[in-house]
This record gives C-alpha cells, sequence and structure tokens, in this order.
C-alpha cells in the first residue's frame, strides 16, 4: 500500500490499520531527511498550504509550518481567536475567500467538534484537521503512537494508560482510536467528572485510582488539565487534582518496572506531571516534538500526492 | 365553496354511527350531506379517490413553530398554514417564542385573525410567563379569553416555583400548562444524547436524567396543585416510566412525543450533519422499542410534528453553532405510519393525532356524521411513496428526509369549507 484511504485526514476514526502503517513508514524517512544537515526537500513544491487556525496553537501550529517549509509548500497562516461567525462571516465563506487565492491544503483548528468534517464536505480542498473541539487530533495521535513504537518496537498488546481531563480532550480520543488499531490496550484515568460515562462502548477501561493504573501500564501519557475549555469546574483546586493525579518521581518509583511517560504540552509543571519526571530518563516528552514534525510531512506529503501526483520524495 | 365526494373511505371515529364502515362522503356547501356506499354525483363533482382511504375527524398538531411574527424569514403563517393542511391537520397549536413573545392578548389575537379565511386553524399557546423570561406568569387568563389553547415558555423549562404558580393560576379558568422537561443544570452546554455516538464525537452530551428530574420534580408540583400538566416531548425511557405510574394513580398527566424520534437515532450523527440537531437530542434504538411500547400502553397521548423551520445558514455550519430542530408538519404522519402501521390499529393511530390532542386541549371533536360541519382528514394508510424536495411547501427546507420512503401518505384535508389535496 503506498496512497491513503482518505482524501483527508479529519481524525483517526476514519483511517484503516495499512494507512497509519503508511504514514509511520514515510516518517521514518522523513524523520532521517530532517536529521540531515540540508533538511529540506522539494516534494510539495507549488502546493500552497493555509495554516487555518480558530484556536490558540503554538506547538501544533509551528510543527505543521516546519513541516510544510521543510517540503517547500507554500504556506499562509490565518489565525483568529474566536469563531469566524462572530464576525459576521461564515466559515465556508472565510475558506472560500482563502481558496480563491489558490490554495490546495487546509489544515485546521477549531473550537468546534466537527468542523473540519464540515469542511470537507463543502469546499474544494484537502483538509487536515488540527484538532476539532473535544474530538479529534489526529496527528497528536498518531505523532504519540510513533513514538511509542520507536522506543517499544509495538504497540501490540502494550498497556497505556491516559490520565487527565478525557472528557474535554481530543488527544485522549484520537489516542484511543489511533492505539486500539494498532494493537494496544488502553485505559483512561482521572476524576470522575472528567471521564465520560460511556468510555467503556470504546471498548477503554477506566481507573480512578492512579497508582493502580501506573501498575498496569507500559506507558503513561498525562494529559494537560485544560482550564479554558472548562465551563465549570470539575475537581475544586489545581492542588487536589494534582495530589490525586499528579505524576511525581516518588509514584514512578514504586513502580518495580520501567514506564515511558509522555505529554501532548504544554506541560503545567507541578499539576498533571511534577518537573523531575518530566525532565527523567522516563520521559520522552521532546521526542514526541520531533517525531510530530516527520508525522506531519508525512501526512501532508501523502495526501498531497492524492491530489497532486507530481510530489515526490 | 368546495364540493366533495370521498369514495369508499373507512370511517375512523368512534363517536359516528359508520365507525369501522366503508362508504361514500359527500360534503356539500362544508357538511357532509350523506354517508353511504355508492352515491351518485354528478361529474363535476371534486371525487378524492384512493386504494386504501381513511378518514378521521381532523387532526392537530400539538407543537410547531411558524416563526411568525418575527422570523417570516424561516417561515410564515400562510406557508406554515400550507404546510399543516398537507400534513393532514385541520389545526396546529403555535409555540409562543416569536418575536414579539406571545405573551398577551394581541399576540393571540394576531395569530388568529391571520387564520380565520384559512382551512387550518391556528390554536395559539401563550408565553407562561411574561417575555418568556422565567420570572412572572404572564396574563394567562386575558389570553384564555382571546383563544390561548395552552400555556408554555416554549422549549424553556419553566423553573419550580414558576410552574407551580402558572398550574394554580391556571387551574380556575381550565387553561393547560406545558413543560418541556430539561435540567438546564444537568444538560448544560450538552446538545446531542450522551451515549456512545457523543463520546465518539467529542460532542458534549446530555444525559437522560437531565429529563427525567423534571418530569420527577414536575409530577409532584401537578399532583400538588391538583391540576393538570402536560409534557411536551419525551425522549427518556425512565421519564416514560415515572409517566406511567402517575397515570395509574389517575394524575392528570399526558405526553407527547416527536414522530422523527421513532425514526431516527444519534447514529444519524456520525458525519456531524446538522439536519439531525433536535431537541430532545435523537436517542437510541432502546428508547424508540420503549417510545413504541409506551405508545402501546397509552402512556404517550399524542404525537407531534415538533415542526421547526431553520433558514439555510442556521443549518450549513458547525454543528455546536447550527441551530436545533427539522420541519416535519408534511411527513409526520408518514413516519407514525411508517413505524407504527404493524404495532397499533389505525383507530389508535388516530386517536394519536386526533382525538388524544384535542381531548388535552380541550377543543371540539368533530364528528363523521351526516348533517356535521365538515372537519376532517382523510389518508391512505397503504400508499407507498419518496418524500422529494419539490413537496415541501415550508419555506425553509431543513429536512432530513428528503429522499426517504414511507409508507401511508395524507390524502386531504377538509375544514372551513375548504379542501386542501396533498
Amino acid at each position: 500500500m503506498n496512497k491513503l484511504s482518505v482524501n483527508h485526514l479529519l481524525g483517526i476514526k476514519d483511517l484503516i490499520k495499512d494507512d497509519i502503517e503508511l504514514i509511520f513508514n514515510t516518517a521514518d524517512n522523513f524523520k532521517e531527511i530532517i536529521n540531515r544537515p540540508i533538511k529540506k526537500v522539494p516534494s510539495l513544491r507549488d502546493i500552497t498550504i493555509c495554516n487555518l487556525f480558530f484556536e490558540n496553537s503554538t506547538r501544533t501550529k509551528l510543527s505543521f509550518e516546519l513541516a510544510e517549509k521543510r517540503l517547500s509548500a507554500d504556506i499562509i497562516n490565518f489565525s483568529s481567536s474566536s469563531s469566524s461567525v462572530s464576525k459576521g462571516e461564515t466559515l465556508i465563506d472565510t475558506v472560500n475567500n482563502i481558496l480563491s487565492m489558490k490554495v490546495d491544503m487546509l489544515v485546521m483548528r477549531h473550537p468546534n467538534a466537527g468542523a473540519a468534517a464540515f469542511l470537507s464536505r463543502n469546499v474544494n480542498a484537502t483538509i487536515i484537521n488540527a484538532g476539532d473541539g473535544a474530538h479529534e487530533h489526529p496527528t497528536q495521535a498518531l505523532l504519540d503512537a510513533y513514538s511509542i513504537r520507536e522506543k517499544l518496537g509495538t504497540l501490540k498488546d502494550k498497556n497505556i494508560l491516559i490520565v487527565g481531563d478525557i472528557l474535554h480532550s481530543r488527544v485522549a480520543l484520537s489516542n484511543i482510536f489511533c492505539l486500539q488499531k494498532l494493537g494496544a490496550n488502553v485505559k483512561v484515568c482521572g476524576p470522575s467528572t472528567l471521564l465520560p460515562k460511556y468510555i467503556s462502548s470504546l471498548q477503554v477501561e477506566t481507573e480512578t485510582d492512579l497508582n493502580k493504573a501506573l501498575q498496569w501500564c507500559d506507558v503513561a501519557m498525562m494529559l494537560r488539565i485544560q482550564l479554558e475549555r472548562q465551563q465549570i469546574k470539575y475537581f475544586p483546586s489545581l492542588r487536589e487534582y494534582s495530589m490525586l493525579y499528579g505524576l511525581t518521581l516518588q509514584k514512578v518509583n514504586k513502580l518495580n518496572k520501567e514506564i515511558l511517560i509522555m505529554h501532548p504540552g504544554p506541560i503545567n509543571r507541578g499539576v498533571e506531571i511534577t518537573s523531575d519526571v518530566a525532565d527523567s530518563k522516563h520521559s520522552i516528552i521532546l521526542n514526541q516534538v520531533e517525531n510530530g514534525v516527520a508525522i506531519r510531512m508525512a501526512v501532508l506529503y501523502l495526501l498531497a500526492g492524492k491530489t497532486k501526483p507530481t510530489a515526490t520524495l | 365553496m368546495m364540493n366533495l365526494i370521498i369514495r369508499n373511505a373507512k370511517v375512523i371515529d368512534i363517536h359516528s354511527p359508520h365507525h369501522n364502515k366503508t362508504a361514500d362522503i359527500l360534503i356539500k356547501n362544508g357538511r357532509i350531506e350523506q354517508i353511504a356506499k355508492n352515491i351518485q354525483v354528478p361529474l363535476n363533482i371534486k371525487e378524492c379517490k384512493s386504494k386504501n382511504t381513511h378518514i378521521s375527524p381532523g387532526w392537530i398538531d400539538m407543537q410547531a413553530k411558524f416563526c411568525d411574527p418575527g422570523f417570516e424569514y424561516k417561515e410564515d403563517l400562510e406557508t406554515g398554514l400550507h404546510a399543516a393542511a398537507r400534513g393532514g391537520f385541520t389545526a396546529v397549536a403555535i409555540l409562543p417564542d416569536t418575536l414579539p413573545v406571545c405573551d398577551n392578548k394581541s399576540g393571540v389575537d394576531y395569530l388568529i385573525k391571520n387564520a380565520k379565511e384559512n382551512a387550518v386553524d391556528i390554536l395559539p399557546i401563550g408565553a407562561l410567563s411574561a417575555g418568556m423570561k422565567g420570572e412572572n406568569i404572564s396574563e394567562m387568563y386575558d389570553m384564555h379569553l382571546a383563544g390561548a389553547a395552552a400555556f408554555c415558555d416554549a422549549k424553556k423549562s419553566t423553573n419550580a416555583g414558576l410552574l407551580m404558580r402558572a398550574m394554580l393560576y391556571a387551574k380556575p379558568f381550565g387553561s393547560l400548562i406545558m413543560d418541556f422537561p430539561l435540567c438546564k443544570e444537568v444538560a448544560t452546554t450538552g446538545n446531542v444524547n450522551e451515549g456512545k455516538t457523543s463520546t465518539l464525537l467529542g460532542l458534549k452530551g446530555i444525559p437522560s436524567v437531565a429529563e427525567d428530574i423534571i418530569v420527577n420534580r414536575d409530577i409532584y408540583l401537578a399532583e400538588y396543585c391538583e391540576s393538570p400538566l402536560h409534557f411536551m416531548q419525551i425522549s427518556s425511557v425512565h421519564a416514560l416510566q415515572m409517566i406511567k405510574i402517575a397515570k395509574s394513580k389517575s394524575l392528570p398527566i399526558s405526553c407527547g412525543l416527536s414522530t422523527y424520534h421513532l425514526l431516527l437515532t444519534d447514529e444519524e450523527l456520525k458525519t456531524f450533519d446538522s439536519y439531525y440537531k433536535v431537541q430532545p437530542p435523537l436517542k437510541t434504538q432502546k428508547e424508540i422499542k420503549a417510545f413504541i411500547k409506551a405508545i402501546k400502553e397509552n402512556i404517550i397521548d399524542v404525537l407531534v410534528s415538533d415542526h421547526e423551520p431553520q433558514h439555510i445558514e442556521n443549518k450549513k455550519c458547525e454543528f455546536d453553532l447550527a441551530a436545533y430542530g427539522i420541519i416535519n408538519l408534511q411527513t409526520s404522519f408518514a413516519i407514525a405510519n411508517t413505524i407504527l402501521r404493524n404495532e397499533i390499529s389505525v383507530q389508535q393511530l388516530v386517536d394519536l393525532f386526533c382525538f388524544n390532542p384535542r381531548k388535552i386541549l380541550k377543543q371540539p371533536i368533530p364528528c363523521i356524521k351526516e348533517g356535521e360541519e365538515a372537519n376532517l382528514t382523510v389518508f391512505d394508510t397503504n400508499e407507498n411513496w419518496i418524500f422529494s424536495e419539490n413537496d415541501i411547501v415550508s419555506k425553509s427546507k431543513n429536512t432530513p428526509f428528503i429522499g426517504q420512503s414511507f409508507t401511508g401518505k395524507v390524502l386531504g384535508i377538509y375544514n372551513k369549507k375548504q379542501w386542501i389535496e396533498n
């Protein structure tokens, strides 16, 4: 298989296992390239990409932008902290205006779940979802799984724990889909108020005791507490959250095994993870960031290849 | 003045001597002149004929929005009433959340006067609270005198104190109070059913308990006030169980179900299609089974269209930003008949569309017998048809049913000396 089964990357839900393997294998090549002295390849020359961010982002946006630049794409950026609707223009109008300037691909982050899927049905461009509400963040899940694969060799039968605000997390949802497609077992851990009641319908187990959950896992993925996404308080204080669900070196050292520790960033040091854990040998947080560029290059390259077959590596 | 002969129609009207009998019905000058086999009429008289024709007293839809005044770009009284006629209804109860809100006599007058010449009557539902603000009770007595058929704050669930005062206040003049059961504090910003689908889609779900606790609360309030209470739309299994218990104690509780909840489940939302964004949200097959059971057990009293026109701009946008609602007056009976035809009798179906809403709203019950004024609905329970965009007479086209096959079709209504053929 050398082509993706999809024309857009809207979510991991839509991908088959072979798609994920193809993205990983392509990312292997790009990872080698970005570690060369000359990091740029001409693969996406003549392809124009708009990074459309309706929600604040630092690292995802930087990572995409760098991936696009490494592939020699032309880039334009559009950022708006509020939805276009509040300015009186619909999302479709905003995007069609941009597309009229001969843009081929859109990387979009949007505060509403389903926005990328909605757009893909209504405009003529390749869409990459860079996060839509609490729905999906597919490139994050791909880079997370890729990073685990890099360290552990395979995802199959590995026990992966996701800790934190599962209810509002697109990272958790995409990771659940991605890890399961690759044969891993997924458990989520957090305060009951932040665990979706029906998460077990996705064949995901829940655990509210972090120490027990850590005993079970090979990999612990700590999620950022996203206070900006919570309209109401789901736990009394960051202090109490940290007491119950913060990952400390003491908790890690109590385990009689090595586990990988991950975080999608940005880290709230001292809340979901203490500095000594984040900076410890267990942590692969910076590997995740590096792999993010390679994964995004792979996704951009493979999707561009579907619409413009001349794109070459 | 339309004269009409309806051929070979089975009469569904328990009050009529012709109940369950098949005959021709001749209507002249707005009255049923003759009911008999093979009536001979001049060639120029309008004839209604189908393979499996049924006739019943005119149906009432208990919950629709015509968006007039204020949102006439979505629907107005003329197009809304036309949609109602094509859907088989000779009267429609209209929710009060217009602009301005229908919370006074002149608002009620406006609706009644504008429908006076129309074949379909409007039964205005007045706002329960002034301005629908949920604070003070509106001038319900004045609106009642003007013709308001019931009171509610549309789909804003009423707070307990206000609801209690409204029920007590309206009791002496016998007006019906209705409530849309949804606890805002539990539902928060949810806009779909909480379940597997909402989890898969990362959409904020509304737990069924948000409906259950209000139904429970309201039943206690109705019992305390000794006053009738109608739940506009029920969508939860537990809520139905509570209503069943309340009815077994002879409490004056009634409830409605929107017909589209019999056909659609939340799985339709998998592509984030906002045409399936409705309130209450679509549920699962488990609830559909419970709805059918509750209909058979007479726990659900009425089927409503919950006709809610929306402009395309309010639907063709991100799911969270899209407005609720579908237009359903023209498809309501077809959905119900398609789903229920092998579950209940035609008589029971007519109860849900005609007799029960008439009793709950204290509206006159027309009779299919000679000499009576003709207020009736004619329908075929076996006709297979496909709903198409060209069928839509509403101003808005927000329906997920284009291209949908149905069994059972409205053939027309006759009311106020007018025959509106579908």
